[in-house]
């Protein structure tokens, strides 16, 4: 028993100090002539990983030759754009230099002080090749955030052998002729419906102080609605993936999400599979137009980045046409870039003809002020009670108020 | 008459045991349930996290192919090998650590001792993860948080706290006479010799109990790993590989591979709950007696 216990404690104590031996003998080694650069750059698993190109690696080693001037050392990590802001919120001045995020956590970026604004030259240069509306995404109180580089919403995609093209500007006609799955209970969708009726949040998205709009006569019209709708056969609500199972066993012709489902129904559907912007419903023999909330995903550069210059130009380079193109040609990412946009292959694009339909016609800016963060759990419990059958026409009016008061309030009364 | 009355006692008896083990049929199947669907969802050959049937329509050894070969996106095997590695470590570790501090609460009498005692039974009540930022802050400032030491820093948090958990093998030293630990000392032992030549091999039952006990949690732990890892993807434990496949980018081709994941991760605890069961229900009674 001893030798054993005493073989067990010198192995750990070894293993203890080869790790410890290791950390110390890291470090730096200077070289003359070019300046040390070590830029840390994060982004989702799949833009590193082999099988899908090596996206990051790919442009991080362009760059690295567009300038002879640093001799750049790259340290990769792996933070995708929804949990990024989490993650360097948590410790800035250990977080990456230069990363990838979507537009709706720029608050908790910006609150932690961890995200560098972009100007002079460099905001010029990212103006010159991104549109306004995309621009706004990233720009708070006046001032750039980042390198916009996609669009981030979502659509439809639909069934050819189903749908016709004419059919899928209206959601009435669609119902007539196949099975609908739409998101009801999830508050990143469900808002679409009232948006459509004139409802608002914060005024045109930034006004903080004007509050939320999802009351009165217009949002119980909206309301009454959806009852009505949630008791059509043929409108189905998808929640934990039923819409994507009816879509692979044939019961339902049409869903709701973004590009990241895109391969999925395409393997499904295959020459069938098309996508569109979202439809239009009639609302008291008026047609009304659904909004999605959109967004974008943007290249953000650290605030404590120790090499400013060259974390800047770096994500300059990441939202450059030449990068968009290859992360198109790469994971399909969805370019921004307007002189893409142009390109023949591109512009062809069933799913990027939708995105960008969406994002320019059938969407509103999702807002990011801090009080939006009241928003999602009254509509989501707006979309189950309708479902649950507790709201109904009787209802509807008391029910729609009490949703606008929630929405208003920040739940300490 | 009496023939009659055993009878109808014997009757009664029956009709007891038989609504007792319904009773316990339908809870036992309330248990495994979710164990069973699980199993099932690792065998799925249809995609998607949403079915409309309870039994898949087809078996496929696919999910767990994909997660030992499909490494660029999920490198689960990296993941299984870096839990592996923190865990045992960590076991041996607070194993160490749990059984000293017992010891010497049970057989030595000092003056810290009570408020020791007192004071690892207040911090007992606190969640452990209540410390998690000032832990991330402290392993940063000596350098911890970066590259392969993660996995040094995690065997830390995981073993660190260990000394406060020795109640129960307290307990079980207790029961020991001391009068052997005398008789030892009388023939010429020091401390440590009673310690490693007759308590322990005396109290097998407990040193596995805190072998087990200490080997699940660094296991399953979730919280300190996530906190810890950040954007180390190399450096991700199971947990945290598990939690990523159910994101909305992976959930629809990963979710049967969660499942397989989840009954993979579940093999090694059971290896050594059956190998070590005996000791285990031993352990645990040598405790109350104390």
């Amino acid at each position: 028993m001893r030798q054993t216990w005493k073989r067990r404690l010198s192995v750990l104590l070894a293993a203890v100090l080869l790790l410890g031996a290791v950390g110390c003998s890291g470090g730096g080694a200077a070289a003359g002539g070019k300046e040390q650069v070590r830029l840390m750059v994060w982004s989702p698993s799949e833009d590193q990983s082999k099988d899908s190109g090596e996206w990051l690696q790919t442009c991080c080693n362009n760059f690295a030759a567009l300038h002879p001037e640093w001799d750049i050392t790259f340290v990769y990590g792996v933070a995708d754009e929804a949990t990024a802001a989490t993650t360097v919120s948590q410790d800035a001045e250990a977080s990456a230099d230069v990363f990838l995020y979507s537009n709706d956590t720029i608050t908790t970026l910006t609150d932690a002080k961890a995200l560098a604004k972009f100007g002079g030259k460099y905001a010029d240069e990212i103006a010159s090749f991104t549109s306004q509306a995309l621009l706004d995404s990233v720009t708070l109180d006046g001032y750039l955030y980042g390198v916009p580089f996609t669009t981030n919403t979502w659509y439809m995609y639909y069934d050819k052998s189903v749908f016709t093209e004419e059919d899928v500007k209206s959601l009435d006609a669609m119902l007539e002729k196949g099975v609908v799955s739409f998101p009801f209970t999830n508050s990143w969708y469900l808002p679409a419906f009232y948006f459509a009726n004139g409802c608002t949040l914060f005024g045109d998205g930034t006004q903080e102080e004007l509050g939320v709009d999802f009351g009165g006569e217009n949002a119980v019209e909206v309301t009454n609605y959806l009852v009505d709708l949630i008791a059509n056969p043929n409108f189905v609500v998808d929640a934990d993936g039923s819409g994507m199972a009816g879509l692979r066993d044939g019961s339902i012709n049409a869903i709701f999400t973004g590009s990241w489902d895109s391969a999925s129904i395409k393997e499904i559907l295959g020459d069938n599979m098309g996508a569109a912007a979202l439809p239009a419903f009639t609302l008291n023999g008026e047609s009304k137009q659904m909004l999605a909330y959109a967004g974008s995903k943007a290249v953000g550069v650290n605030a404590h980045a120790e090499n400013m210059v060259a974390a800047v130009e770096l994500a300059v380079y990441l939202g450059s046409a030449e990068a968009q193109r290859l992360h198109y040609e790469l994971r399909s990412v969805i370019p921004s870039n307007t002189d893409l946009l142009e390109d023949e292959n591109v512009k062809n694009d069933p799913v990027v003809i939708a995105q960008n339909d969406t994002f320019d016609r059938t969407s509103i800016l999702q807002p990011f002020v801090s009080k939006m963060g009241n928003c999602w759990s009254p509509v989501e419990n707006m979309g189950k009670a309708i479902r649950n059958g507790s709201t109904t026409h009787d209802n509807a009016a008391e029910q729609t108020a009490a949703m606008n008061d929630a929405m208003n309030s920040d739940g300490i009364s | 008459m009496k023939k009659e009355t055993t009878k109808s006692a014997k009757a009664i008896r029956t009709r007891n045991n038989v609504l007792i083990h319904i009773l316990l049929a339908v809870l036992a199947f309330i248990w495994v349930f979710p164990v069973l669907w699980v199993i099932m969802t690792s065998f799925r050959a249809e995609k998607g996290s949403y079915v409309s049937t309870f039994f898949p329509k087809a078996f496929t050894l696919d999910n767990y192919i994909k997660l030992f070969t499909d490494t660029t996106i999920l490198n689960f095997p990296k993941m299984f090998m870096n839990t592996l590695v923190i865990a045992i470590f960590s076991c041996l570790l607070s194993t160490f650590f749990v059984l000293s501090a017992a010891y010497c609460l049970s057989r030595m009498r000092f003056k810290m001792r009570k408020p020791y005692m007192n004071m690892a039974m207040i911090l007992g009540l606190f969640p452990g993860f209540m410390s998690m930022v000032a832990v991330y802050f402290i392993l940063k400032a000596v350098g911890l948080t970066e590259g392969s030491l993660i996995r040094l820093a995690l065997i830390l948090c995981y073993s660190g706290g260990a000394a406060l958990g020795f109640q129960i093998a307290k307990g079980f030293f207790d029961t020991t006479p001391y009068a052997i630990d005398e008789a030892a000392m009388i023939d010429g032992c020091t401390r440590w010799q009673v310690f490693t030549k007759i308590t322990l091999p005396l109290s097998k039952p407990i040193i596995i109990y805190t072998i087990l006990t200490s080997f699940i949690s660094p296991w399953v732990d979730f919280i300190f790993a996530k906190v810890i890892c950040r954007a180390n993807a190399d450096q991700y434990t199971v947990a945290i590989g598990l939690w990523k496949m159910l994101e909305k980018e992976y959930i629809d081709n990963w979710y049967t591979c969660f499942a397989a994941g989840a009954v993979l991760i579940s093999i090694p605890i059971a290896i050594l709950f059956l190998k070590l069961q005996k000791y285990y229900v031993n352990g645990m009674t040598g405790a109350v007696k104390g």
